[in-house]
């Protein structure tokens, strides 16, 4: 039997929390601080896991549905997204319509569960969420439109195992903005600093976190062990469409991927430690300009395509 | 396909989005310099093939003219003003920003649709600098303090000055000539008009200027 999609499977239950570890300690660094240990986002889980859940009494079935609900779309988008040369465990053409699909199914019950709450403040947060969500989705849409376009695949495993491989010699430009953009969409997606700050819980400019607080004990947990996940799975494609190059030698590739992929979470921590949180209203302009870049990348790609036919 | 001129131009079409789209009138010069400078290389990597003398020195006249000495003016013009941002304009920084979205997406469409007698280096140039010379229409249009109408001019005459690059080789230095000195004249005497604004209202907004006089 083909142990590899088993293997993949391992890799996506367990790394994403560290790359929040990895994270923490970049910020305590710059922070001068000793900061809680790497494994400390694994801890906290745990713990979440030992407490029992406290519902409010208006909320209903919906409330206590979508911290699972999420978790398993996110999860189900992982196991379609190749992690370097490992297969996903499924993969059929035009799974990356699925993969952002998902993810959007991810946001949407949340925010149902936001809004069961009752509570004001947390319907101002989805509808935030919601907003923000409409610019980020479409830019995604682009950006895997642009790869599946430049590698004439239309399978995630299609695209990122070979597909891409000889793509950056040829329309590296292009390829320059879809990660400029995929960085930008990461941030906002993921809660991170310049739009979100995940740490803090105020009212005023909270966007994700304002949606949550309702959540208690094992809720919680699947919730934050879910935005672990998409952090880890935004983080994958960013490096799948920035570092092409495979040995399709299963451990060498593995240990690559592993460096590249903190290396990231250095970077992520770099940006936070050194930006400060953009006004609520320019967030709207952060995301716009994702959009621009992907747009002008998939104008080219189009230009160059109909230049390459004719 | 070059790749390298690919990411210039890609960059020069950014560089006039971040210039539409950025309030601080000091940012707005300090970019337009350096897409002067970049429309520089454009022209250095476009006859890489055969590099001749009044082509480099083209590149570099518009390096130094436009890249250094113009912003240099500008912050000289925006000096004594205490004005340091474009704070009401016309037409809203995100529509802006959504208005030369559209533009790119436009100039590609028209330059697709033109036909040119002669080969061109690379598909991507016209369809920049017609982007360019609309969205310094768009600048020109919704912004109120002078100073930016005149980075929309500047804009333009960038958009006008990458078609004109194709032209190098049919009619060398002529029309580069002539432009980059009604440039340079239209500059100073912008920034006198600032200048003289900003000394009869105690601000630079071109809606004061309403009636003529001799």
């Amino acid at each position: 039997m083909d142990m590899i999609p088993l293997f993949h499977l391992m890799i996506l239950i367990v790394f994403p929390p560290l790359l929040l570890g990895v994270i923490g300690k970049t910020k305590a660094f710059f922070a001068g601080r000793q900061g809680p240990s790497l494994w400390q986002p694994y801890f906290d889980l745990y713990k979440l896991m030992q407490k029992s859940p406290v519902y409010s009494v208006t909320t209903t079935w919906i409330f206590r549905a979508a911290p699972l609900v999420s978790t398993a779309a996110i999860l189900a988008a992982g196991i379609l997204l190749p992690i370097t040369s490992l297969k996903p465990a499924v993969q059929f053409w035009g799974d990356l319509v699925l993969f952002i699909y998902l993810f959007a199914l991810a946001r949407f019950v949340i925010v149902l569960a936001a809004l069961d709450t009752g509570s004001s403040f947390e319907g101002m947060g989805a509808s935030r969420e919601a907003t923000f969500g409409c610019l980020s989705e479409i830019t995604m849409f682009l950006n895997l439109t642009i790869l599946a376009l430049i590698s004439r695949q239309m399978s995630l495993s299609g695209i990122f195992i070979g597909g891409l491989a000889s793509c950056w010699v040829l329309v590296g430009p292009v390829l320059i903005l879809v990660v400029v953009s995929f960085f930008l969409v990461l941030l906002a997606e993921n809660a991170r600093i310049p739009i979100d700050d995940p740490e803090t819980h105020l009212e005023l400019t909270m966007i994700h976190e304002v949606m949550v607080l309702d959540h208690s004990g094992v809720d919680l947990a699947y919730i934050l062990y879910g935005k672990a996940v998409k952090l880890f799975l935004f983080a994958t494609l960013l490096i799948s469409v920035i570092f092409t190059f495979k040995t399709h030698q299963f451990f060498i590739d593995i240990v690559l991927f592993v460096i590249e992929i903190l290396g990231l979470a250095v970077v992520l921590g770099v940006v936070e430690s050194t930006m400060a949180r953009l006004r609520m209203n320019k967030v709207v302009y952060f995301l716009f300009s994702a959009f621009i870049f992907s747009i002008i990348g998939f104008i080219v790609v189009l230009v160059r395509l109909m230049g390459a036919h004719s | 396909m070059n790749v390298w001129l690919d990411s210039v131009l890609i960059l020069v079409i950014i560089l006039g989005l971040f210039i539409v789209a950025s309030s601080r009138l000091g940012t707005m010069i300090q970019l337009f310099g350096v897409q002067s400078s970049v429309l520089g290389v454009v022209a250095l990597l476009l006859y890489a093939q055969d590099l001749e003398f009044y082509i480099v020195f083209v590149a570099l006249a518009a390096i130094v003219l436009r890249g250094i000495i113009m912003p240099n003016f500008l912050f000289w013009a925006i000096r004594h003003v205490s004005v340091r941002s474009e704070v009401s304009p016309i037409i809203g920084l995100g529509v802006t920003l959504l208005l030369s979205a559209l533009s790119i997406v436009g100039s590609f469409l028209l330059a697709s649709k033109l036909v040119f007698p002669a080969a061109i280096g690379s598909e991507l140039i016209i369809p920049s600098s017609f982007s360019l010379i609309i969205m310094g229409f768009i600048l020109i249009v919704g912004r109120i303090k002078a100073i930016s109408q005149v980075i929309g001019y500047l804009l333009m005459e960038n958009g006008i000055f990458l078609f004109a690059i194709l032209l190098l080789k049919k009619m060398p230095l002529l029309v580069e000539m002539g432009i980059l000195l009604d440039l340079f004249i239209a500059t100073v005497v912008m920034g006198i008009v600032v200048n003289n604004i900003s000394d009869e209202f105690n601000n630079m907004d071109t809606l004061e200027l309403t009636t003529l006089k001799d």
